[in-house]
Parts: structure tokens; C-alpha cells; sequence
């Protein structure tokens, strides 16, 4: 008996190892990225990441392809997230909008695509990791299916996706938003405002995050 | 304790394992909130340790607790070694899928948490009975 617990036990560890390397997640593979997820132990749901109940929202505007896009999510955000997001004040939503080309399109996609998976932000980073000259053909399926996986890659085409991509262009057009990243702040289920940043660093949002959190 | 008493605590500790396993298969199927006092129950259940194989782990959960909870109705010495075989089994996957979570995912679930509690249970109460089993005069 003691075999068969073994072997039986011992071919569902082995999938499970085989099916998340073939599925794995871009942090896990890609060399310049963290060992582990930076969003472990934050909720995401959709293109949300944080406490649903928090009391500000920062909802960010990017296009994939946007080098200083890349810049905040790699460095920015982690600071942010451990100062106002693990803290349960904060929630951030994603807004993506495919201005650059059609490499931004593909890749926006699919991340969008994750988000249906609740995985949306570990994609966003995954890419920004690997992002590669503006529409140099950086976007490959290979890649995609590496750091999204084939689930997203497979949904990236549906319709649902065609309408996000429309409501993300009109809500940054709405905004007044001029080039990414951009940012708009409020409180959770209030009107937002699109706060003008000095810096791309952690201090150029504190202050319009301290002050929502404030109000 | 008696032989009877352990098959219908393991009985019952199966039912509630299904019940665990059902609603976050339910979660995952419908796209539901997950309710979470740990906070970590979403990034697991959308980790890609949630799938194996395409098959959610959650529906295997769900398929294990209904085959030990008929398991450990029947009466059986056959039912009784394939109770405990699936016992440990399970056992040993739940501590795989715990490390997951600690080591490799960085979350933890609550809705996983109680899940291995009842895992370990029934495979306690399994080896009980074999050795009730092996107690009680031929």
C-alpha cells in the first residue's frame, strides 16, 4: 500500500511541477525579474490590485511599450505597494491604452487577457521586465506565452477585450490624459483627478495619495 | 474508539473537505469573490499551481474528498485499504501544495489551510482504523 501512496503521490507532485513550468509565471523565469511575485499576498481581481475596500483608488494609465511606464512599474510601484497598497489604504487599477503601435496592442492583450485569470499585474510586470525597442518585434508569441501563459494568449482575441481597449481610450481621453504613465487619484467609488506628477519617482504621488487619504 | 465512529468522523471530515473544495471550484468557475481573512486566497487560487494539467486543483480536491467519503462508508477491508492509501496520498499532496504556497507562491489560503487540517485528520483517523483493524480478534 505504501507504494502506491508513493507512486500515486508522487505523479501529482510531478505534474503539478511539469504544469507550472509550462505555465510559469514571467517572475519566475526571467532572469532580471524578482525570484518571487512582487504582488504575493495582494489581492488582484481584474485589472485591481489591493484591498477592494480600500479607501483611495489610483487608477494608472500606461501603454506596454512606454519606457517610463517600465521604469515606475519595476521601481516605483513596489515602494508605493508596500507603503500605501500592503497597508490597505490604497487600491491601483490598471487603464491600458495601445497608442505606440502594434506591439503595444499585442501585448495589452494579453494582459488584459491574465486579468481574467486575476493575474493581470504579474503580467504587466513580466513584460515591462522584457520590454525591447518601440515596435522592434519584441512582442513574440514565444515570449507572451512565457510570461502570460497560453490561457491569456488563447483570450486575447475576444470581443470583451475589443470594448476594454475602447473604455481605457475614452476614460484616458476623459481624463485628459496627454502620455503615459499618467495617473489619477481618488477616493474609492468618488470622482477621480488626474494628478500632475513632478517626479516618477515614489514622492511624485505621495503627496495627492496623502491628501486623498486625508480627506 | 470505534471502528464505527472513526468511519463516520472521517465521513464527515470528507464532507466538509468537499464542501471547502466546491466552493472555491465554484469561485473559480463563476469568478465570484473569494472571501479571505488570510488575503493571500486569490494570488494562490490564481497562481499556476492552481491547475494541473488543465485540471483545476480544486475539482481534484473536490473528486479525492467524495472518494474518501464513500470510501470510508463502505465497510469493507478492501474499502477500508483504499481509505487509507487515498488518506495518505492526499496527505502527502497537501503537504506539496503547502510548501507551494510558503515557498514558491508567497501566499497563503486560508480556504488550503483548512483543507490540510482535514487532510491530516483523515489520514490520523485511517491509520487508526488499520490499527483497530489489526487489534480487534480475527
Amino acid at each position: 500500500m505504501l507504494a502506491a501512496v508513493a507512486a500515486l503521490s508522487g505523479a501529482l507532485i510531478a505534474a503539478s511541477l511539469v504544469a507550472s513550468r509550462g505555465e510559469s509565471a514571467p517572475t519566475m523565469t526571467a532572469p532580471a525579474s524578482p525570484a518571487r511575485s512582487s504582488f504575493a499576498g495582494l489581492p488582484q481581481r481584474g485589472a485591481a490590485l489591493g484591498d477592494p475596500n480600500a479607501k483611495v483608488t489610483l487608477v494608472e494609465y500606461a501603454d506596454l511599450q512606454c519606457p517610463y511606464c517600465a521604469r515606475w512599474s519595476t521601481q516605483t510601484l513596489p515602494v508605493l505597494m508596500d507603503e500605501y497598497v500592503r497597508t490597505g489604504q490604497v487600491r491601483i487599477v490598471f487603464r491600458g491604452l495601445a497608442f505606440l503601435g502594434p506591439d503595444s496592442e499585442r501585448a495589452l492583450r494579453v494582459t488584459l487577457a491574465a486579468g481574467r485569470q486575476n493575474r493581470l499585474w504579474d503580467v504587466l510586470e513580466g513584460l515591462y521586465y522584457r520590454q525591447g525597442a518601440e515596435n522592434s518585434g519584441w512582442v513574440t508569441e514565444a515570449m507572451l506565452h512565457e510570461v502570460a501563459g497560453h490561457r491569456a494568449v488563447d483570450g486575447s482575441g475576444a470581443p470583451w477585450i475589443d470594448k476594454a481597449l475602447t473604455k481605457s481610450a475614452q476614460a484616458a481621453q476623459a481624463a485628459g490624459v496627454a502620455g503615459t504613465p499618467a495617473f489619477q487619484v481618488g477616493r474609492t467609488g468618488g470622482p477621480l483627478e488626474l494628478v500632475q506628477v513632478d517626479s516618477l519617482g515614489p514622492e511624485g504621488l505621495r503627496p495627492a495619495l496623502d491628501s486623498a487619504l486625508a480627506r | 474508539m470505534s471502528d464505527h465512529r472513526l468511519r463516520l468522523t472521517s465521513a464527515f471530515l470528507a464532507l466538509a473537505g468537499a464542501g471547502i473544495s466546491g466552493y472555491l471550484l465554484w469561485v473559480r468557475q463563476t469568478g465570484a469573490n473569494l472571501i479571505c481573512a488570510t488575503g493571500g486566497c486569490e494570488t494562490v487560487q490564481s497562481s499556476q499551481y492552481a491547475e494541473i494539467l488543465g485540471v483545476p486543483v480544486a475539482l481534484l480536491g473536490l473528486a479525492g474528498y467524495a472518494a474518501l467519503l464513500v470510501t470510508a462508508l463502505l465497510r469493507s477491508e478492501n474499502a477500508r485499504l483504499l481509505h487509507t492509501a487515498l488518506a495518505l496520498t492526499a496527505a502527502v499532496f497537501s503537504t506539496y501544495l503547502l510548501y507551494v504556497q510558503i515557498e514558491l507562491v508567497g501566499a497563503v489560503c486560508q480556504w488550503c489551510l483548512a483543507s490540510d487540517g482535514i487532510v491530516s485528520g483523515i489520514a490520523i483517523l485511517a491509520l487508526l482504523r488499520l490499527k483497530v483493524a489489526q487489534a480487534a480478534p480475527a
